[in-house]
């Protein structure tokens, strides 16, 4: 299996660090765990690796990951309209709630956050492509490494009370969300507008909230600011920056990114091949719930341990089926599996910090493994995925760890 | 003088002892190393500034930074710029792993049929051609 192959590009090999990362991967997967693009600097943010500048994609450098929450300012970025806010001006900026509803209903930020009852939620927030680098054959799209992910903790009010306030309609079938983000296409395409939905029925909506901070702090503009839908265990597709519209609708939404856009083969794991693409014979359904996933953040490929040492592997899993409930390390490239200590737990869709000591059994090179449970018992496999839009990669994760000797010669 | 003699002899012998020492270690251990360094170039990312937002109900961040970026040179590559640019950064094109002529063909596709990019029908290839000219598994570059 190629994820379990020990094999590097040549740069990565040299004994001297390269001057830099290359400035692209493929038509192999990239073996890195972050994309490769060059480190940019943005309001509001540290300096992250940039994918695109417009509209504006930046993804988390693995560091950051060694926290259950993800600092605000390394939080990853992606808009998909080039007309994204600079500005938010508070006095003009309102929630509506429309569509087939009783009273309609216009809030400012202030009655939001001070009129309504408030509640918190630790949310993992990880884009649909998350790792859309690793697939083989590669396809287009953001090529993200591991870093189109975080944690937060979100305070907002729930989406139930407004619906309930607003009085939904029999009939209804789906609720509509908008931001402030445009596009330069024509209107009535998904050039123009990006607008996702959430079936009425769908019970994520009784979870889902509507949120003005994050992490204790306002949201960066390139997070959302003022609010953000929060859909917890759902992929960020769905948690609409910078909100501005709630619609209850009467028909199922038919817009680009809901009926072409974020969706996936409905099989087993979302998977298929080029073949049955090609053939036209896949059925596909809107994306939904994150698959579990677990990360190796520490030590990275550049620690080298000395032999005889005990040495914390440490990193992070989540699960949008629940919580984690197992995470397992492997030193021999998945084979056998041995239990790793879980950290605090913040909640259900949360980032759960692992812990794993490792005493090397032999000095050379190792490859740990890792992979997680969730509550409902699914298995983090070791099968990679592949589907056209480069969704839901949950393939165990892999790490080259060095392990060296007192004595010259000794590792081989 | 007899002092001083056995005084260079013992500096002699030091001196050799110290030279097989060396000897001995550089064959039988890889040496610590101090002191290495090598030249990079600076300031390729920078600090932002820190801005003190006004007062008032406008929140504001100001402008984002575009890189514009350097495409390969080549027949085509005004038209990549300036239709691609319409909706999104060229760099959209760097951002790809290497596509076939195919998956370029499909990308421009998509743009005209299903984002409604106005490019017209003669143009279409000529970016297409360009694309998979400089951004193939084969061809590409940097």
């Amino acid at each position: 299996m190629a994820a379990g192959s020990l094999a590097f590009p040549a740069a990565a090999q040299q004994g001297n660090p390269p001057d830099r990362l290359p400035t692209f991967t493929g038509p192999g997967a990239n073996p890195y765990w972050n994309s490769v693009g060059p480190v940019a600097t943005y309001p509001q943010k540290f300096p992250l690796v940039l994918l695109t500048d417009r509209p504006v994609q930046l993804e988390t450098p693995r560091y950051f990951f060694q926290s259950p929450f993800t600092p605000n300012g390394a939080f990853y970025v992606r808009w998909h309209l080039a007309n994204l806010p600079n500005t938010v001006d508070l006095g003009e900026w309102r929630l509506e709630i429309s569509g087939n509803v009783e009273k309609p209903a216009k809030f400012t930020f202030d009655a939001l956050m001070n009129s309504m009852p408030a509640t918190t939620v630790a949310a993992v927030n990880q884009c649909s492509g998350n790792s859309r680098s690793r697939f083989q054959p590669r396809v287009a799209g953001g090529q993200w490494g591991n870093g189109a992910m975080g944690n937060a903790l979100w305070k907002g009010v729930r989406l139930a009370d407004l619906l309930q306030s607003a009085g939904v309609k029999p009939g209804s079938v789906q609720v509509q969300f908008q931001g402030l983000d445009r596009g330069d296409g024509p209107e009535g395409l998904g050039s123009n507008a990006f607008l996702k939905s959430l079936e009425l029925s769908d019970p994520v909506l009784k979870e889902c909230i509507l949120a003005y901070e994050m992490n204790g702090e306002p949201l960066p503009m390139l997070n959302g600011f003022p609010l953000r839908l929060v859909v917890p265990g759902y992929f960020a597709t769905y948690w609409v920056k910078a909100l501005t519209n709630i619609r209850v609708l009467e028909k199922p939404d038919e817009n680009f990114w809901m009926k072409a856009g974020y969706r996936v083969p409905d099989t087993p794991r979302g998977t298929t091949t080029p073949a049955e693409i090609k053939a036209g014979a896949v059925k596909t359904v809107p994306i939904s719930r994150m698959p579990v996933r677990s990360f190796i953040i520490t030590p990275d490929v550049d620690s080298k341990i000395p032999m005889g040492m005990m040495v914390a592997v440490r990193g992070i899993a989540f699960s949008g089926y629940g919580r984690v409930t197992r995470v397992e390390v492997s030193d021999d490239d998945a084979k056998s599996w041995a239990p790793a200590k879980l950290g605090e737990d913040f909640g259900a869709y949360s980032f759960r910090t692992w812990e794993f000591s490792w005493k090397p059994r032999r000095p050379g090179l190792h490859l740990l493994a890792v992979r997680a449970t969730d509550e409902k018992g699914n298995v983090q496999p070791d099968e990679p995925v592949w589907n056209p839009g480069g969704y839901l990669w949950n393939q165990i994760e892999r790490q080259r760890i060095m392990v060296g000797t007192e004595h010259a010669g000794g590792a081989k | 003088m007899k002092y001083r003699g056995r005084f260079v002899v013992s500096i002699a012998f030091l001196a050799a002892a110290f030279v097989l020492t060396l000897a001995g270690a550089t064959l039988l251990y890889a040496q610590s190393e101090i002191g290495n360094y090598v030249q990079q170039n600076l300031g390729a990312v920078v600090q932002p500034s820190q801005n003190l937002p006004a007062p008032g109900a406008k929140y504001s961040v100001g402008n984002y930074p575009l890189y514009w970026p350097e495409l390969e040179p080549g027949e085509g590559v005004e038209l990549v710029t300036s239709y691609c640019n319409a909706c999104h950064s060229p760099r959209y094109i760097l951002m790809q792993p290497p596509l076939s002529r195919d998956q370029w063909a499909a990308e421009v596709t998509k743009m005209v049929k299903t984002f409604g990019i106005q490019i017209p029908e003669e143009d279409q290839p000529r970016i297409v051609n360009y694309l998979a000219t400089h951004y193939s598994p084969e061809t590409r570059k940097k």
